[in-house]
């Protein structure tokens, strides 16, 4: 078994290709085309370099990706916070790769939404300060913070110890890791309160999480003026949508890292299997949601709305409508389930054939959302077609180059799995000696920051909603404070030493009285040894004890790999 | 305070145009430049579109025709429909604003200040009426009109969104009239460019508050209808027609020949 042998962990860190380093300048050429390029342009030449008008598709193929990305975005901290909170051991490892999607697709989206407003120059600092409290777009504006922030601790703190780990191990970048780790040295106190923080963060990021795509669909679903968009529906939908594009976006990624460093042991096919099912159940709900929507919208509606569903289907857009439904998701669907309902059957491929059509269908489906409408106004206008031209397609693709780029990024500086608790490292990092009397302040100190930042976070929340009404009051930059000071506080929590454990007391009370350290009290003696001890015997005595006495079982129980 | 309105009377409109020039020259409305106009991204503050009415011999018993060419004959007719900016009650524009461009003022004006604007183009995908604009290339005014531009409109950047303002600037500069007479603000001070201009009095504008004034009687006559107002905008501009103005009886015409006004 390789989970003996941190090197096939740390396989991305310890080598890279030239190949890796081929796809890097491909995907920052195209990073920087989006960048410098094609932002830059449009900044300077408007949006006419797009095939958008007024009369006819005012938004395009970027409204339709950024959806497909917040909904990818979606996905990852979903299975990182499901599975730390259930407890999903077989799917242990996916958690942080599916992290790392969340990350880089939330970035990607928001780099598209500044690529699709016209004026980016203004964009953050007048939603900020100038925000409208009933605009779905500053809704937006805070639970894409309130995630992206979220979502950086969580990844940060569940990372933590892999960093420690990889400044202890590695050669390369140590500096870079040491700064990481932000002064962790890996006792137990300090373990099991990260765990307890992490376990935490994964419960509150869990609902932050639906509302972003909630949102989503209500900048749709809040609008009477457009035909096939006015509908309670649209947020469960599109959070199921999200649902679905993540998973299969997910399922990708993990084949590809699976592929490239041979990890077949820690991503086996019975993991990639139940991702199947999984996928598979999601997408026929989809359809099911889909079903229920066509047939509402078809049936006896109103007039535009029928012109709508009826152009989706049989009109213009019958031919992507079709082509994504039946080739994107019944296929897949069916593909996905002959799998899952035969115990023969346990496939990578089988789950990549299924996952992939079901991404490319959605991001249809995504533009089928967003560009009919247009096109059935309540007001018989003079309509102009639209035809996404070359530079709307170059910028979807650039923004996936700068996805890959941050992503493989993130894969070649930060360890993407985790490392299993039974890596120890051979010259750990000797904690501070710190007094008894100092923990005790500090220990109050902690307990003043940490209350002043919930204080001043709900109040600042409080009063950013209390003034929304107030023109000259910048609201959402305040409301948004509050929640990025509110996210400070699980970093408090695990980077501000608190009172003397119980281990630092008898630590300290050993030293006064050296008869202590004798073998009937166990404990002390764990302690005592435990920071610099040598053999692995005494070791796994002294980790038997202290998890024995110090309650970490459920940690332990956690930890066990498979 | 008053709650500017605006009655166009469609049996009155000949659809000659002028309302549009007008409030092009008026509002400094930019031209698209080649290439752009079908696109769908030709600006016009206030747009003539033609409509073909399905007419049903629906006209309403008691009321003489108002204009003197109709006929209960079967079979479509063209109408000419002016469509400034409805100036809603309830605008949904300005809910969806993200960063207050776009308000609604004590007097009733829907507003918009392209300064603050970031073009997101959310009022655009939520207006029911398709009244706003946005500036997909640089402004352009080709030939000598430039020296024609109204220096009391400020000109739009790109890459932000306009709409009609009633000639708020108007508005602005009767209120100052007024106020340096220490007098109230008359009625007829303040009149838009469109209104000004039209040569078959088809619109009639003014205070809806004052139920004296001729917007206010006209907006509650019988002939007078809302354009959907199924929707509960509850727009300030209302419409005559000796017809009612059935939904499902609209429908584009000249979606081929319908000829766009671009430089």
């Amino acid at each position: 078994m390789g989970d003996r042998d941190i090197s096939v962990y740390l396989r991305p860190l310890l080598r890279t290709t030239w190949k890796a380093y081929a796809l890097l300048a491909v995907a920052l050429a195209g990073a920087c085309w989006y960048f410098y390029g094609a932002f830059i342009y449009q900044f300077f030449h408007g949006h006419r370099v797009t095939g958008q008008g007024t009369h006819g598709a005012m938004w395009g193929t970027i409204v339709a990706n950024i959806v497909q990305l917040i909904g990818v975005s979606h996905v990852g901290i979903a299975i990182s916070a499901t599975v730390r909170i259930l407890q999903l051991k077989r799917y242990q490892q996916l958690a942080r790769i599916a992290e790392f999607v969340t990350l880089v697709s939330l970035t990607a989206a928001v780099c598209n939404i500044a690529g699709d407003v016209g004026r980016p120059d203004r964009f953050l600092y007048n939603v900020v300060m100038h925000g409208n409290f009933t605009a779905p777009f500053v809704w937006s504006a805070t639970v894409i913070t309130n995630y992206l922030v979220g979502s950086c601790v969580y990844l940060y703190l569940a990372m933590r110890r892999d960093i420690y780990l990889c400044s202890r191990v590695l050669t390369r970048r140590r500096w870079l890791y040491r700064a990481l780790a932000l002064g962790y040295s890996d006792t137990p106190e300090e373990r099991e309160n990260l765990e307890r923080t992490v376990w935490w963060c994964a419960v509150i990021i869990l609902p932050i999480m639906v509302s972003v795509h909630s949102v989503y669909g209500w900048v749709f679903g809040l609008q009477p003026g457009r035909p096939g968009w006015f509908n309670p529906f649209q947020a469960p939908y599109f959070v199921l949508g999200a649902i679905v594009t993540g998973f299969s976006g997910v399922v990708a990624v993990v084949a590809i890292i699976r592929r490239i460093y041979r990890w077949e042991q820690f991503f086996p096919n019975r993991l990639f299997k139940g991702l199947g099912v999984f996928l598979g159940f999601v997408t026929l709900l989809y359809l099911y949601f889909l079903f229920s929507e066509v047939l509402t919208g078809l049936y006896a509606s109103p007039e535009a709305e029928r012109g709508v569903f009826h152009d989706l289907l049989f009109g213009r857009f019958s031919w992507i409508a079709w082509t994504a439904t039946v080739g994107g998701m019944i296929v897949p669907f069916w593909v996905l389930f002959v799998q899952g309902a035969n115990p023969k059957i346990q496939s990578m491929k089988i789950v990549v054939v299924g996952a992939v059509p079901i991404f490319f269908a959605m991001w249809g489906w995504r533009y089928l959302i967003t560009v009919p409408s247009f096109f059935h106004p309540h007001i018989p206008y003079k309509l102009a077609e639209y035809s996404p031209t070359l530079f709307d397609w170059s910028l979807v693709l650039a923004t996936y180059c700068f996805a890959i780029f941050f992503y493989t990024a993130l894969v070649k500086l930060l360890p993407i799995l985790e490392l299993p608790e039974h890596f120890v490292p051979a010259r750990p990092v000797r904690p501070p000696r710190i007094r008894l009397a100092t923990m005790r302040g500090l220990g109050f100190f902690k307990r003043a920051t940490i209350s002043f930042t919930l204080a001043s976070g709900i109040g600042l929340i409080a009063y950013g909603i209390h003034s929304r009404f107030d023109v000259l009051t910048p609201a959402p930059a305040i409301w948004i404070s509050g929640i990025v000071c509110l996210w400070t506080i699980p970093l408090q929590v695990c980077l501000i030493p608190g009172f003397p454990s119980r281990r630092h007391m008898l630590a300290h009370r050993a030293r006064q009285e050296p008869a202590l350290l004798r073998p009937p009290r166990p404990l002390v003696t764990a302690v005592g040894l435990a920071e610099r001890s040598s053999s692995p015997a005494i070791e796994s005595w002294v980790d038997r004890h202290q998890r024995a006495h110090r309650g970490i079982r459920r940690r332990a129980r956690m930890r066990v790999w498979a | 305070m008053q709650k500017w309105g605006m009655v166009i009377d469609l049996d009155r409109c000949a659809g000659c145009q002028t309302c549009t020039v007008a409030c092009r020259t008026e509002n400094n409305v930019p031209f698209c430049g080649d290439g752009n106009a079908w696109k769908g991204r030709a600006i016009f503050w206030n747009k003539v579109i033609t409509v073909r009415i399905e007419s049903h011999g629906s006209q309403r018993e008691g009321e003489p025709s108002a204009s003197p060419g109709t006929n209960n004959h079967a079979g479509p007719r063209l109408r000419f429909l002016p469509m400034p900016c409805m100036h809603c009650e309830r605008p949904p524009c300005v809910l969806v604003c993200p960063v207050r461009a776009t308000t609604k003022s004590v007097d009733g004006i829907v507003m918009q200040v392209p300064s603050r604007c970031i073009g997101c183009r959310l009022c655009q995908a939520s207006c029911p009426y398709s009244r706003r604009y946005f500036n997909w290339q640089e402004v352009d005014y080709p030939g000598t009109l430039k020296e024609a531009v109204n220096p009391d409109v400020s000109i739009r950047t790109l890459g932000v969104i306009e709409k009609c303002t009633l000639c708020v600037h108007r508005l602005q500069k009767a209120r100052e009239q007024a106020r340096d007479e220490n007098r109230e603000i008359r009625e007829d001070e303040y009149v838009p460019a469109c209104v000004e201009a039209c040569p078959a009095k088809a619109r009639t504008f003014g205070d809806l508050n004052n139920p004296d004034h001729a917007v206010a009687k006209l907006a509650r006559s019988p002939r007078a209808f809302r354009l959907l107002e199924e929707l509960g905008t509850f727009p300030q501009v209302s419409y005559l027609h000796e017809s009612t103005w059935k939904s499902e009886s609209r429908k584009s015409v000249g979606a081929e020949d319908e000829e766009e006004i671009d430089g």
